[in-house]
């Protein structure tokens, strides 16, 4: 007999069978769907990971308050010393570093602002000020109009960038260019529009207005907490330019030899290795879930093909009147074991690319190719697996004995 | 897995010529009911040529099917011994028995013994596919068999959709269609009515009169008076084995 025979035989069985070889197969389903969303996620967040943050801007680091992948009590005494990064840290550095591309900084005043325009508001607008360089180092392109010049940074103009979800509000059929927008009460004037970036991790990128960080200082806040932005020429100059930055700043907050930096600098990789971590850990918790519904999931498709055996004992001894070899028959019920879970892990896949496509909707998620191949190598293997017994029981039954049993 | 290997052939066995088929030798058979045993069979021998019409009869209970089985190497004897064409069975291994089964006896039951989901052909199929026949061959080998058996226009049908003759003679295709030397029968047409157990007996002497050797069980003396030989068992025992003179 060959295997395309026992497949056939597998087919029919699970035909004939349809509700009861569904329920049994739960634990085979959930398992697959669990590694498929799961690798899903991580891969969808991997991309945006990629794409937001590893490409921050090519050969940048930033210098913070605080480093941004650390554990959770370095983070504590970092919170308790660190001190913010202030505008004439800034200056100072920009004054002393040598051999930079680019450098620029960049302040979050409030998170959540009301933007209004004849009538209309938005809320949850983020306003940023930032250098006029800061266009270069972010993710954020000019799509029409222009970013604010030197000398609107220098005069504090009550100028500003937006992005599209503002352009979408308030000017869906309108040249937004010139047009003034009140930002928490006060006017600016539109002198740029930002080309849409999308949705990340279910947040949308393009609910910005960024005005000149002077303009910030002026109307909001004098003394900003300010992150810097410091773009090398190459990747190779980077590491050279994180160690001047990291001196010049010691000098400038007197931190002796002993002690540690009371400030952050992160560059890509920071975040790429914070990032590895977690999905580390992420992808050992789904392994385990993983195992665990699997040998769940073998040990019911274990009990169904042991009650199988015994209901179909009758056509098994006539299989082995007709000449069937103890192989045959464990081949026949580990094959019919592997296709029902390996059907399981089909359905485990379907669900998991209709879950994969929802999670998209609200969050992030792709589905990577591999998963689902290993999804259905697993319910396959696993079903396979647990064939072996209540097969091998099939196969040593007695031909006459077995032939003798009620049909 | 492919086909089966041969188990090696013409052994000879002491005293017995080339030409027979099938020898027993003070066959027992002894069911363990726990508090009291059984003997179907004590101490049966005989011995049966290739080509014979061979009847087997006896009152229900002699021990008709045990020694059916032990022939049909579905079963194994208590004691004693049995040669099938100068091999002797009960030093086969677990596979040479299958291959026995499979390719040199065609075994006919008295319940038919079809498996109910397949169709016709599928069922005539079955010996087939245990040793490896090609799918193109197996269906032709098939098909000619039902056509034999005049069920050429029934292949597709499964065994619910059929009459209790027409199973039966699916099982007679079934039994063929490997070319088996030997054809076992164990009552083959005591579930049918008398006039579908006259065409199965008609297909029978049809199958004899071709060369085919058939044992065949029954307890009618119709039936058994068709074939050349009767070997009469009573309580586990052969009573008279006779000539027919057909
Ligand atoms: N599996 C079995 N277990 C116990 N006793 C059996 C079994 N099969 C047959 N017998 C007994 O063996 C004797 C012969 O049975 P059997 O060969 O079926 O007779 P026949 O086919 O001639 O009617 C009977 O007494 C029967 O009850
Ligand atoms: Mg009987």
């Amino acid at each position: 007999m060959t295997a395309r025979e026992a497949f056939w035989i597998a087919i029919e069985a699970l035909r004939a069978h349809k509700l009861r070889s569904f329920l049994t197969l739960l634990g085979v389903v959930i398992a697959t769907t669990t590694l498929i969303v799961v690798m899903s996620v991580i891969n969808g967040m991997n991309l945006y990971i990629a794409t937001h943050i590893a490409n921050l801007g090519a050969n940048v680091f930033i210098l913070d308050q605080f480093n941004w992948a650390t554990s959770d009590e370095e983070w504590l005494k970092e919170r308790r010393r660190n001190k913010p990064i202030k505008l004439e840290d800034y200056s100072f550095l920009k004054e002393n570093l040598r051999g930079y591309k680019n450098i620029g900084a960049t302040a979050w005043f409030r998170n959540s602002f009301a933007v209004r325009y004849e009538g209309r508001a938005m809320y949850d607008v983020q306003i940023r000020g930032e250098t006029p360089s800061m266009i270069d180092m972010e993710q954020e392109q000019v799509g029409t109009g222009r970013y604010f010049s030197q000398a609107e940074y220098e005069h504090s103009a009550p100028v500003c960038f937006i992005g599209r979800d503002l352009v979408d509000e308030f000017f869906p059929n309108v040249d937004p260019l010139g047009k003034v927008i009140e930002v928490d009460g006060l006017p600016f004037r539109i002198v740029g529009v930002a080309q849409k970036i999308g949705k990340t991790l279910g947040q949308s990128q393009d609910d910005f207005a960024q005005i000149p960080l002077t303009t910030l200082q002026k109307f909001y806040s004098a003394r900003p907490r300010l992150q810097v932005h410091v773009q090398a020429g190459n990747a190779g100059q980077m590491l050279e330019l994180e160690d001047q930055v990291r001196a010049l700043m010691r000098a400038r907050h007197h931190i002796s030899y002993q002690q540690t930096d009371d400030f952050g600098i992160n560059a890509s990789q920071t975040i790429m290795g914070l990032w590895e971590r977690l999905t580390g850990s992420l992808f050992a918790i789904t392994i385990g879930i993983l195992a665990v519904f699997m040998v769940v999931g073998g040990i019911v498709i274990m009990n169904i093909m042991l009650a199988s055996v015994t209901e179909r004992t009758h056509e098994i001894g006539i299989r082995k009147s007709l000449g069937a070899r103890r192989r045959d028959i464990l081949m026949q019920f580990v094959i019919e074991s592997g296709v029902m879970a390996g059907a399981g892990g089909v359905i485990g896949v379907a669900l998991a690319l209709i879950i994969a496509k929802l999670v998209d909707m609200v969050f992030t998620a792709s589905v990577p190719l591999n998963a689902v191949l290993a999804g259905l190598m697993l319910s396959t293997g696993v079903g396979l697996f647990f064939g072996i017994y209540p097969a091998n029981r099939a196969s040593k039954l007695d031909p006459i004995e077995a032939l003798r049993t009620e049909a | 897995m492919g086909s089966q290997v041969a188990p090696a052939l013409g052994r000879d066995v002491e005293g017995a010529a080339p030409s027979v088929i099938i020898k027993t030798e003070d066959l027992w058979k002894t069911y363990d009911m726990g508090a009291i045993q059984v003997n179907a069979l004590c101490g049966v021998s005989f011995q049966i040529e290739r080509g014979e019409y061979v009847a087997i009869m006896g009152p229900s209970g002699s021990g008709k099917s045990t020694l059916m089985n032990l022939i049909g190497c579905l079963d194994t004897p208590t004691r004693g011994e049995y040669w099938l064409n100068g091999r002797r069975v009960s030093e086969l291994t677990d596979d040479e028995l299958a291959y026995i089964r499979n390719k040199e006896i065609g075994f006919v039951f008295q319940t038919f013994n079809l498996l109910s989901r397949a169709t016709a052909l599928h069922n005539v199929e079955l010996p087939l596919i245990y040793n490896g026949t090609p799918a193109a061959e197996r269906r032709a080998r098939a098909e000619e068999a039902l056509r034999t058996v005049e069920l050429g226009d029934r292949m597709e049908h499964k065994p619910n959709e059929l009459s209790g003759g027409q199973r039966q003679r699916v099982a007679i295709a079934r039994a063929l269609v490997n070319r088996p030397s030997i054809i076992l029968a164990d009552e083959p047409t005591g579930n049918l009515d008398t006039a579908t157990g006259d065409e199965i007996m008609a297909l029978f002497d049809r199958l004899n009169a071709s060369g085919n050797t058939i044992v065949l069980v029954t307890h009618e003396h119709d039936i058994a008076a068709r074939a050349r030989r009767i070997i009469h068992i009573r309580d586990g025992k052969v009573a008279r084995d006779e000539k027919t003179g057909r």
